[in-house]
Formats: C-alpha cells, structure tokens, sequence
C-alpha cells in the first residue's frame, strides 16, 4: 500500500478481516494486473524473497514488463508464507470490479481495501468448492450478526 | 387465592388437561428460547447446526480488525508449532 500498489485482499484472509474465527495459511490478493504496478509490488515484496509456487526449482520472482503483459495470475511463496495474486475473481469479475466491492479497513494506521462481506460471500458461493462451505456458513453468520448489532 | 390456584393450575380450566399443560409447557419453551437467544435468525442456527462458535463469532465481530489479524496470526503459529511437534 505504502509502495503504492493497487490490490483488494480477498479470498480467507479476507474472511479472518471480516470476523470468521477459521486460521489460513496464504494470502490472495487481486490485483492491477498492469505492468507498472506488478513492478511496483515485486519491488515492495523484494525483502520477503518471493519464489514460484508452481515452478520447478522454485524459481526467483525477477519480473519484466514483457513477462508482466503475460501474467494471468502469480502465485508466490515467500518468507512469511503464501502469497497468491489473481487478476479475476469467480463470481465478481476483475480487478475494477473487484476494487468496486471492496471496503477500506483501517489496520495498524494502514487503510486496506477487503472485500466486502456481501462479495465475499458471492465469490466463495460461485467458487463452489466442499471447502468453502464452513466459511460461506461463518460469513452469513456474521453478516447477520453485524446486521443486528447495528 | 383462588385466583393464583387457578393461574398455575392450568389443568382445572381444561377438561382434557394434560393436552392443555402440555401446549403451555411449549409455549413457554418457544418464549425462553425467544428471550435467551435474541440473536437467534436462520442464519445464526445454520451456524451452529454446522458446529460452528457463534459466540467466538461474536467476540469477534467486537474487536477490530488489527486484533482479528493478530489473534490469527497467534493461532496460525500455534498451528505451525503443533504440526511441526508432530514430526519431531
């Protein structure tokens, strides 16, 4: 954020933000997909020694612009776990869209863009997977919950 | 006197009595059930049918988000820290 790259978190880590009690292990993030701002978050996450996940030898993150303008999606392993970061998220759309339903939270003087609970929820509906069951159940739990608090 | 007798003995104002407390004895579950759970709503029952927390669901949704993250952070390492016992 303070480097000035344009990301939503979404996906678990997202969940957590909003209230669900669940622990997760990687981070996902949807993000501006051009060139200057993919730069931009490899020079952010240099420190942390970003590798591919899916490459054998785990190969170093050394982006280029040409590399940039093939990226769909990059999934990142680094020295304070996974980091996934998508171009599109199931259900919402891409990374405008995304941004659109997402809400500024405020963490440790930081402001954050989350998804919002509403579109989270539509995103692990339209996931569909066995293991996003419990948190589509904790995510309307919450929002119902909230929604009485206030 | 006569009039107490009567409140709390339902049984006399029915000739079919046990019918009649039984009905009482529902109601007045469905009414302590209404007053000890206020936030009691479909979705709230799901959860718990799922055999989630909903009270730790609540005592989250009253921190902020820093302290969320910071409380996973924690049981996230003591995740780690059990998995990694689990090898040794």
């Amino acid at each position: 954020m303070k480097a000035g790259v344009d990301f939503v978190i979404v996906g678990g880590f997202a969940g957590v933000v909003q209230g669900c009690t669940y622990v997760t292990q990687d981070i996902d993030l949807c993000c501006d997909f051009t060139p200057s701002n993919l730069l931009a978050m490899q020079k952010a996450i240099s420190d942390l020694h970003p590798v591919h996940q899916m490459t054998a030898g785990r190969k170093k993150l050394e982006l280029t612009e040409t590399t940039c303008r093939q990226l769909k999606n990059l999934h990142l392993d680094t020295d304070i776990g996974q980091l996934d970061c998508l171009n599109f998220i199931d259900g919402l759309g891409d990374y405008q869209k995304v941004k659109r339903a997402s809400e500024l939270i405020e963490v440790e003087g930081m402001q954050l863009r989350v998804l919002g609970l509403d579109s989270l929820i539509e995103a692990k509906k339209a996931m569909n997977r066995p293991r996003d069951k419990e948190a589509i159940v904790q995510l309307e739990a919450i929002k119902r919950l909230k929604s009485q608090k206030n | 006197m006569a009039t107490s007798v009567l409140k709390l003995n339902p049984f006399i104002l029915n000739p079919c009595g046990e019918t009649f407390i039984l009905e009482i004895m529902a109601a007045k579950t469905r009414q302590n059930g209404q007053k000890s759970n206020p936030w009691q709503t479909d979705e709230v029952q799901a959860a718990i049918d799922y055999g989630i927390d909903v009270s730790m669901l609540m005592a989250n949704i009253g921190r902020t988000p820093t302290e969320r993250i910071i409380r996973h952070q924690i049981a996230l390492n003591t995740a780690e820290k059990l998995r990694k016992a689990r090898h040794l």
